[in-house]
């Protein structure tokens, strides 16, 4: 038996976690691979495959990302165990590559993965990651971005069971832009963790996205967001949907350092709740010190509307459409965050695929 | 077309129509008028079969079906269209989605193919030139920023794209300015006068009806039809007011 360290839920920042099946899990053997050649949405770019963490090289071309020996310090509980070797990129200045897709095949018991992206000054990169399988996938992501380094990232979780842990850890430097983007989309938990660091003046950081629960699903996210330096900007667009007895969680934390005059922070949290059973969980939180800065945020809690839904039916919609219409319109904020069309089209179809089976 | 008898309805146990019986036949227009809070738009839900407005009595058929019997989408199914006093807005669902959505679901429960994004498309362009609804607005979220203007013609594309069998329109003329009045009259004749439709059209004033000429207005007070006849009441009910005529 593995000795496995767990957060307990009397731990502020973990009490919506329901992490007890990791255990299970974690002493689960791996079974046998998925093809998963339908799980790349065709960007013409380096594409990666790792099952249960480990590199398929026959049906990988990685371009400039290697896979070697990584060694990062965390105190993060669950990407502290994402040890051992993981996927590096590293960009050197104006550097750009075409984008990146990473393919997480899990087939059961626990795998484990850290990766460390690096983009130096003017340096460009997009990357899209899809999580598919059964399992625990537990992921442990450090980026840094130097000056005016660019790096959009869209993640999206698709394992029909098990549970997905991401942890990401950033440092955005001066005049980088950081987006990160979720879509929670599978028969999985998952965990969502981030911590945003925005250390030089005028840095863009963005984490946000859409987690859909169903059945007895638990999802969350949990983002804190740091400004250290002047004229920094950061954007938190989540949105939850939760259907049956399933639980979403939303936590999201903007931090505005004393000397980070100027900053404009938006954090809208917003959960749509289909079921009178189901749970949304919402818990904006600003910490300010500085004087002169711009903080919006928004934290709402609803249902569809029923006046919205009957207009849509009273012409011929029938309702599980109407629902699924409202809800696709609910989530497209979140989503509309996605750079690349053809990405934000291949994450609203599985948020489509979503709405279809659970309504 | 349409029987109704005897109609009896409540919301939240609230009664609000009280033994209401009209028979609209194909070909026919048929004005309400009555005064606010007569129940109306109450009937227009009713028959359109929205949630919470409960039917405690009567029958309702429409083409000898029985109407109450079937669901809101499948009343649309069958030629049914409800023109909303007040339109909703649908953030993030533009116009065309919306209504190539619900054409098309319409066409596919009567067993007609679906029709492709190109020629729904020529379809929506047409209806909306024809009421002078601005291309632009095709695109934009249902009714979202919409005039209160806007949004009526906008139900009157909607009525024109969709071609139902039968149609009632809630207030359409109101907060229409003259030349739109102009329009969404001509609309309605357009769309709805033939042989094989009928409109049941709700309004106050007598303005729309001389566009859209009716062959038979009915007056409604407290949930009942109190008094019928032809053209000639609405220009009545305009000089007198509904106290006197309804007394
Ligand atoms: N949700 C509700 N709960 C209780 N009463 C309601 C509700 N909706 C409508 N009513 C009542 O039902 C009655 C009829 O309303 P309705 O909207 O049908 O009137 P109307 O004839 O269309 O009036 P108007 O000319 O002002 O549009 C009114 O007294 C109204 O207050
Ligand atoms: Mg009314």
């Amino acid at each position: 038996m593995t000795t496995l360290t767990l957060p307990s839920r009397r731990e502020e920042a973990w009490r919506w976690s329901k992490l007890d099946a990791l255990r299970a899990l974690a002493d689960q053997p791996h079974g046998t691979a998925l093809i998963a050649d339908d799980h790349f949405i065709g960007l013409g770019g380096p594409r990666l495959v790792f099952v249960d963490g480990v590199l398929d090289a026959d049906r990988s071309t990685p371009g400039r990302v290697r896979v070697e020996p990584l060694d990062l310090a965390t105190d993060h509980p669950l990407g502290k165990q994402a040890t051992g070797p993981g996927w590096r990129l590293t960009l050197d200045t104006d550097q750009a590559t075409d984008p990146i897709e990473i393919v997480h095949i899990a087939t059961g018991g626990a795998n484990h993965l850290p990766a460390r992206i690096t983009l130096g000054e003017d340096a460009a990169a997009t990357i899209v990651e899809t999580y598919v399988g059964a399992g625990w996938s537990n992921r442990l992501t450090q980026i840094t971005l130097a000056r005016s380094a660019r790096l959009m990232r869209s993640v999206r979780m698709l394992q029909s069971s098990g549970f997905i842990s991401h942890r990401d850890e950033a440092q955005v430097g001066e005049g980088a832009s950081l987006v990160s983007i979720f879509l929670g989309a599978g028969g999985m938990d998952c965990r969502v963790d981030g911590a945003l660091h925005c250390t030089g003046a005028a840095a863009y950081a963005e984490m946000g996205g859409a987690l859909l629960t169903q059945g007895e699903q638990n999802q969350e996210a949990a983002v804190s967001l740091r400004h250290d330096a002047l004229d920094g900007q950061s954007h938190q667009t989540w949105r939850a949907v939760a259907k049956d007895r399933s639980t979403a969680s939303l936590a999201a934390r903007v931090e505005v350092a004393r000397g980070a005059q100027k900053t404009d922070g938006e954090q809208s949290l917003r959960g749509l709740l289909l079921d009178r059973t189901s749970t949304i969980n919402l818990k904006p939180e600003l910490e300010i010190f500085a004087d002169d800065v711009k903080c919006a945020h928004g934290a709402t809690v609803g249902e569809l509307d029923r006046t919205a839904l009957f207009y849509l039916t009273s012409r011929g919609i029938a309702p599980a459409r109407a629902k699924a219409l409202l809800t696709r319109a609910f989530v497209a904020d979140a989503l509309s965050r996605i750079g690349t069309e053809a990405v934000r089209d291949a994450f609203t179809a599985d948020a489509d695929r979503w709405l279809e089976r659970a309504l | 077309m349409l029987k109704i008898e005897n109609l009896h309805a409540e919301i939240d146990g609230k009664p609000i129509l009280k033994g209401l019986s009209l028979t609209v036949n194909a070909g026919e227009v048929h004005a309400i008028m009555g005064p606010n809070g007569a129940g109306k738009s109450t009937l227009g839900y009713v028959l359109g079969g929205r949630p919470g407005y409960e039917v405690t009595a009567g029958s309702v058929t429409f083409d000898g079906h029985d109407l109450l019997d079937m669901d809101t989408h499948d009343r649309a199914a069958a030629g049914l269209f409800l023109g909303f006093q007040y339109p909703v807005e649908i953030p993030g669902v533009s116009n065309v989605q919306f209504l190539r959505e619900a054409l098309n679901a319409q066409r596919k429960s009567r067993g007609e193919a679906p029709l492709s994004g190109a020629e729904f498309l020529k379809l929506a362009r047409a209806q909306a030139d024809l009421l002078g609804m601005n291309q632009e607005m095709l695109k934009r979220p249902v009714n979202v920023g919409f005039s209160g203007g806007e949004k009526k013609r906008n139900e009157m594309v909607q009525m024109g794209i969709i071609a139902p069998k039968f149609a009632i329109l809630d207030e359409t003329d109101s907060g229409l300015d003259i030349d739109a009045l102009k329009a969404v009259g001509e609309g309605i004749n357009r769309i709805m006068r033939a042989p094989d439709k009928a409109v049941l059209l709700i309004t106050h004033y007598e303005r729309l009806l001389e566009y859209v000429e009716p062959d038979h207005v009915h007056v409604l007070v407290d949930g009942r039809i109190v008094r019928s006849g032809g053209p000639e009441l609405a220009k009545q009910l305009e000089a007198e007011g509904y106290a006197e005529v309804a007394a």
